[in-house]
């Protein structure tokens, strides 16, 4: 295996994803692994420096580990097959990651999947979550000329006609776009967040194409829901561009906070905002790494724990929502103590029947009521009944569900910086992906994402909190 | 008796300005130029003592307006922008300009700004060509970034610059937001490949 040397002394762990994938067959007539060769040669492309580039090596990498878990995931699917099969898979598989490759380098969907993918966690060990983090926090160079004519179609005006002050350099990578500082002509420092043009469109074609790219998954039966999440993705990314839906929820999810609760959801400024322009009040404070940075006390560790575990409660609660993007970039600790929530881009609301399922299962689980508990994981995972599940497979997402549900259920202080809980929830994930068990209700992939999120979040801030109590605090049935 | 230049100037000047009313109001195609003439208060005749066709009489047009893009342009500039950026403010100031007459902006300039050589080329065309490019050129020359030969890079540059405006000029998306990142995305290969010292 060839790693990228270049790319490790920058600091970039691409051994670590291909080290990620699994040994697989080795295709004689190259005389090596063709899957590790074509991974090995995506990742030692020459990383781009000037800022011209930057983003299409942001790109990439994010390509990469969106190569790292579709081999992974493929690889499993072809398990027991003949050789000939395998070695047709091989080829499949090897034109799909050179055509995602090249997708890596536009911008878009890839990106946005690999980050999101990278949020699983048998794709990203441990050791390489902080990178990860770090790209996400990373500007992608829209540059000023550009951001003056998004605003000439938005506004009719340039920055400078509208703000006092507007910072032509981004201060940080948002959804899709980037985000400036500005200061209004009445002397509100604000935050604008402004889209790259036509990521509707971008999002829509790359996920046309990652169809196309897993096509030969399609003959494997439970491979074919991998299309319908797909799907889901689509209108979940595709929603993100639409910056006016997303102040829309968060002048209401502002609303669900009072003063007391410590947690802030920043005024949107509607008048400086369009569906590609989202202009909200400007928080300061720090993001979890440079918290942790800074060797908080346990008190202030748990503090913070508390906070982002009521404000996802709280709007799964009121809002019937999954605040689907928990990655730190959307977390900001205030120097005075509170919780700032940033973005609302990302966020999948539950239909009335989702809704209903869902209190049906929590409460299952509450009551200890295994009889529904398991009715209710074959709907979930698309079953008639739990008699026509593999017992191997019920077993594994009673385990899921079980870990999943672990803190809310234990009355009294759980300590999410306890390793061996937060390597469980990964030995599970892992068995399932291995497995193959990716049959379920596309909510689920926003379930897990978010479950994941919250769990990455508060076990690298070594919470101990009493989740139980926030939990009944929360539920709003 | 003859006409004096001022005299003709107005003359061509009535003629651009009805045809810009006509052409927006009521579309190219439906457009003659016989009507352009009657708006225009000339004979009909006349018309084409001034513009030979219909389409050098659009190109005129539309020549113009290139060129207050290239005053925009030039206005906008803040002296802190990249060769990128540069370029991409040269294009989009003119895009913006000639928005008013996108639906017919693709047969026009198909006709006249061809990189096809054509026996009877429209002067407008052919002049308005030369000041775009002669702007790319000054522009990439205050960077001091080209590393390859000039009629290269021009030529590199205008098939780029065509292709951009043939997308633009049949992009549905809202502003034409699909051509803005098209236009991003063309200047970075640009820029990135006449700057390449490898070549």
């Amino acid at each position: 295996m060839a790693a990228n040397t270049d790319n490790n002394k920058k600091g970039l762990p691409l051994d670590k994803v291909i080290q990620a994938i699994p040994e697989g067959i080795t295709d004689a007539a190259e005389g090596a692994d063709p899957l590790r060769e074509l991974i090995s040669q995506i990742s030692t492309r020459k990383i781009p420096v000037n800022s011209l580039t930057r983003l299409w090596a942001l790109g990439s990498m994010q390509a990469k580990v969106a190569v790292g878990y579709l081999a992974y995931a493929m690889r499993s699917s072809f398990s027991n097959k003949t050789e000939k099969q395998k070695r047709l898979n091989e080829a499949h598989l090897k034109a799909a990651l050179k055509l995602l490759g090249t997708m890596g380098y536009l911008r878009g969907a890839v990106m946005k999947i690999g980050q999101l993918l990278s949020n699983m966690p048998h794709v990203v060990p441990d050791e390489i979550s902080e990178t990860l983090e770090r790209l996400q926090f990373e500007a992608p160079p829209m540059h000023y000329s550009l951001i003056r004519e998004v605003f000439l179609d938005e506004f009719g005006q340039e920055p400078s006609e509208i703000f006092a002050s507007f910072d032509k350099k981004a201060f940080a990578a948002a959804s899709l776009g980037q985000v400036h500082r500005a200061t209004l002509n009445s002397g509100e420092e604000v935050a604008v967040k402004i889209q790259y043009p036509s990521m509707a469109s971008t999002i829509r074609s790359d996920i046309a194409n990652l169809k196309k790219i897993l096509l030969p998954m399609k003959l494997k039966k439970e491979s074919r829901y991998i299309f319908g999440h797909l799907s889901d993705v689509e209108t979940v990314l595709v929603g993100e561009t639409d910056y006016l839906e997303e102040a829309r929820f968060m002048i209401k999810a502002r609303e669900f906070f009072d003063p007391e609760d410590e947690i802030v959801v920043p005024k949107v400024w509607e008048e400086y905002s369009t569906d590609r322009v989202l202009t909200t009040d400007f928080l300061t404070g720090k993001h979890a790494a440079d918290f942790l940075k800074t060797n908080p006390e346990q008190s202030s560790r748990d503090h913070f724990g508390i906070l982002i575990s009521r404000a996802i409660l709280r709007i799964w609660g009121r809002a019937k929502t999954l605040y689907a993007d928990p990655n730190p970039g959307n977390f900001l600790f205030l120097d005075d103590n509170r919780l700032g929530l940033l973005d609302f881009g990302c966020c999948r609301t539950l239909s009335t029947v989702e809704w209903k399922f869902q209190v049906q299962a929590e409460t299952s689980l509450l009551n200890g009521d295994h009889e529904i508990m398991n009715r209710l994981i074959a709907s979930a995972t698309l079953f008639k009944g739990p008699e026509e599940m593999e017992p191997e497979r019920l077993e594994l997402m009673i385990n899921l569900s079980k870990w999943q549900a672990e803190p809310a259920m234990k009355p009294g202080v759980f300590n999410f910086g306890d390793r061996e809980y937060y390597q469980r929830g990964i030995d599970l994930y892992m068995e399932a992906t291995r497995k193959g068990y990716i049959r379920n209700n596309s909510i689920y992939i926003w379930w897990t994402r978010l479950i994941f999120g919250h769990r990455t979040l508060l076990y690298r801030l070594g919470s101990k909190i009493d989740y139980h109590q926030i939990y009944m605090d929360e539920r709003n049935y | 008796m003859r006409i004096t230049k001022e005299a003709k100037k107005k003359t061509e000047y009535k003629i651009l300005r009805a045809a810009e009313k006509l052409f927006t109001k009521e579309g190219y195609k439906e457009t003659t130029t016989r009507r352009i003439a009657v708006e225009a208060g000339i004979a009909a005749g006349t018309l084409f003592n001034y513009f030979p066709s219909k389409e050098t009489l659009a190109m005129s047009l539309l020549a113009e307006k290139l060129a207050l893009g290239r005053e925009d342009f030039t206005r906008r500039l803040t002296s802190e922008e990249s060769l990128s950026e540069d370029l991409f403010l040269l294009i989009t100031s003119e895009l913006r300009r000639l928005r008013p007459f996108r639906s017919f902006v693709a047969p026009v300039l198909e006709t006249t700004m061809s990189p096809f050589p054509k026996e009877n080329s429209c002067p407008a065309g052919q002049d308005s060509r030369a000041a775009h490019l002669d702007m790319v050129q000054k522009i990439i020359h205050n960077h001091g970034l080209s590393n390859i030969p000039e009629h290269i890079s021009t030529t590199l540059y205008w098939s780029l610059y065509l292709g951009i405006l043939a997308f633009w000029s049949s992009d549905t998306s809202r502003n034409q937001e699909e051509t803005l990142a098209l236009v991003d995305y063309s200047i970075n290969v640009f820029t990135r490949t006449i700057s390449d010292t490898s070549l």
